[in-house]
């Protein structure tokens, strides 16, 4: 948290020859555009810094009092998600928490299993998305600090190097806008990368959820950062990297399934790099991803498995 | 230059390698250095687009690079009048601040400069901090930009910028010379400036409106004149005086650019003058007749049709 308070004031100090004080205005007939975007843009960071990009893991039972007053439906869904999941970690809403969640779970995965081959195996992949960037025409500096950083977690959350951090270091690291932004935006390029190299293959799926094209799609809801993401992202990220996801669905809609009530959970599984079918939840044997996220509309966060 | 810098900071990483990479990729379009006391602090110098209106000046700016860098666009200024951004304020591209929904951290200083160098010459179409002058008005700044490099800043900063000038002064070809088939493409807008403008002679010599207006045919000029006349008989509302106000200095300063090609054109025209001047009284005289008859009919009760309008 400390990092969120002290980054705007120092923006501030160092910026003020170009900028209008917002606060000052009294004059609106000269209130432009730009301060009205940099107005919303406070309320913005002042708003997210209420929550850490990171939360604290929580009880189940938290979700559960969250809604005490709330639908029904959801009452009995989070008691069905209760029977397999026992813990949350919640993410900051400011439209990187698909990505934030993400980048968590999967450290976290690493610290505790301590899987070596699991790193190596994301490390060939991180640099087969590298060399995609670079066919693609990325200049290299402007992706290189995203993945150095990236490699560093890594490596820095396998036991033994005098690098190595412990569980709450990991915590304040994704707490730290410097490290967390920064990875956020590591797997931001390796979507952007995924999604263009195989433009084919996404491109049904872009036209069905915003009509533009891959390029586009890529340059207003990929590579910014505060864009939320979809099942374009997650598949593309999930094939990239090749790390299974599970996304469980908590919303309103009831699947009664003999009269009881039932959570939707999703599998996104890498596909081979020249499969043609995508991630599903139904065929072949019942995959079991370490990275499991409780999507509700708007917002993923972090389940923790009993 | 690295040492004095907290190379923890992933953003100054980033600006210094964008040092080095501007450095070790220079180009002949742009130039860009940052101060040496403060790397969020840039300066740059673009070269006007070739083929277009801007080609051979050479625009100084600086650039001011946010402590979120990559996260956050750069802000961009321009120093050197050009008749496209205004000076001294910041820039409204879709590539700068004030679109920061559209930045990303893939983009950098190179590509930021190379989209500022692509907009100079579009239709600015009422973006903040943008300017629509006319061609010849943009080309003689273009040229005036390689007199000298602007003043600004600190000593520091002003060796920067002097020395950029410099650099690219060497690389840029000069303005290039004005054809007289370019002074023609002016006059169809003028011409109408110039028929609104007419309807206050007070403020503008008759002689330098009848010079441009000679070149054209009299018909339109006419259905010019009924129009501006009609709308004068309105005198309540505002957006025609701001109008012919508009019109007057622009319809002037087009006159005065384009002159040294005007005064062959004067000599040859010279009946066609006498004609104009017969067109204008014609046109003043139906302006007061309607002036006339609309306090005739105001005055008879029929002013509703009138007072609908206002």
């Amino acid at each position: 948290m400390q990092n969120h308070d002290e980054i705007p004031v120092e923006s501030e100090s160092e910026s003020t020859a170009f900028n209008v004080e917002y606060e000052a205005v009294d004059d609106w007939s000269n209130y432009k555009d730009s301060d009205v975007m940099q107005q919303q843009s406070a309320i913005f960071e002042q708003d997210a810094a209420k929550f850490p990009f990171v939360g604290d893991k929580e009880p189940l039972s938290s979700l559960e009092a969250e809604y005490k007053s709330g639908s029904p439906i959801l009452l009995e869904k989070i008691k069905v998600l209760s029977e397999k999941y026992g813990a949350i970690r919640r993410t900051r809403g400011d439209g990187n928490c698909f990505f934030r969640s993400f980048m968590f779970s999967y450290l976290e995965h690493i610290l505790e299993s301590q899987d070596h081959a699991e790193v190596e195996r994301v490390k060939a992949n991180v640099e087969k998305c590298r060399k995609t960037l670079q066919d693609l025409g990325y200049a290299d500096f402007t992706f290189e600090d995203f993945f150095s950083l990236f490699i560093e977690q890594l490596e820095s959350v396998l036991q033994g190097n005098e690098d190595s951090i412990s569980h709450d270091e990991l915590v304040a690291r994704s707490r730290d806008q410097c490290v967390s932004d920064y990875v956020v935006m590591f797997f931001r390029f390796v979507t952007s990368g995924e999604i263009k190299k195989r433009s084919e293959f996404f491109e049904p799926f872009i036209l069905g959820l915003s009509n533009t094209t891959v390029e586009q799609f890529c340059k207003t809801s990929v590579e910014p950062m505060g864009e939320e993401s979809d099942h374009v992202h997650i598949t593309a990220l999930c094939d990239a990297l090749g790390v299974p996801i599970r996304v469980v669905y908590l919303d309103r809609s009831s699947c009664d399934k003999d009269g009881g009530v039932s959570v939707n959970h999703h599998d996104f599984v890498p596909t081979p790099a020249d499969g043609a079918t995508a991630s599903t939840s139904e065929t072949g044997p019942e995959p079991n991803p370490f990275i499991v996220l409780l999507y509700r509309p708007g917002h993923y966060d972090i389940l923790y498995k009993k | 230059m690295g040492d004095k810098y907290n190379m923890k900071n992933p953003s100054v990483k980033r600006i210094l390698q964008e040092v080095k990479e501007m450095q070790s990729n220079p180009s002949d379009d742009f130039m860009s250095l940052p101060l040496e006391e403060n790397i969020f602090e840039w300066q740059f110098a673009i070269r006007g687009p070739s083929d277009t209106e801007f080609e051979g000046g050479i625009y100084h700016g600086r650039i001011q690079l946010p402590s979120e860098y990559p996260f956050k666009p750069p802000s961009f200024m321009l120093l050197t009048p050009n008749g496209r951004f205004e000076t001294q304020t910041k820039i409204c591209l879709s590539i700068s601040n004030h679109h920061p929904e559209h930045w990303q951290p893939s983009w950098s200083v190179r590509t930021a400069l190379t989209a500022l160098i692509a907009f100079m010459p579009t239709n600015p179409n009422g973006a903040l901090g943008s300017l629509d002058y006319k061609k010849e008005e943009r080309r003689v700044l273009a040229a005036k930009s390689r007199e000298a490099a602007p003043k600004f800043g600190t000593a520091e900063r002003q060796k920067l910028i002097d020395e950029i000038h410099e650099y690219m002064i060497s690389k840029a070809p000069p303005v290039p010379q004005q054809s007289s088939e370019d002074a023609s493409e002016q006059p169809p807008p003028a011409a109408i400036d110039a028929a609104a403008g007419e309807q206050a002679p007070e403020t503008e010599s008759p002689q330098d409106i009848s010079t441009e207006i000679a070149e054209h045919e009299e018909q339109p000029l006419e259905q010019n004149d009924e129009v501006a006349a009609e709308e004068i008989t309105e005198p309540e509302a505002p957006n025609v005086s701001r109008q012919v106000a508009n019109s007057v200095p622009s319809a002037s300063s087009s006159v005065h650019t384009v002159e040294p090609c005007q005064q062959q054109v004067m000599r040859v025209q010279k009946p066609a003058d006498d004609r104009l001047f017969t067109w204008a009284a014609v046109g003043l005289t139906i302006a007061i007749m309607v002036l006339l008859l609309k306090k005739f009919m105001k005055a008879n009760g029929h002013g509703a049709v009138f007072m609908d309008e206002s």
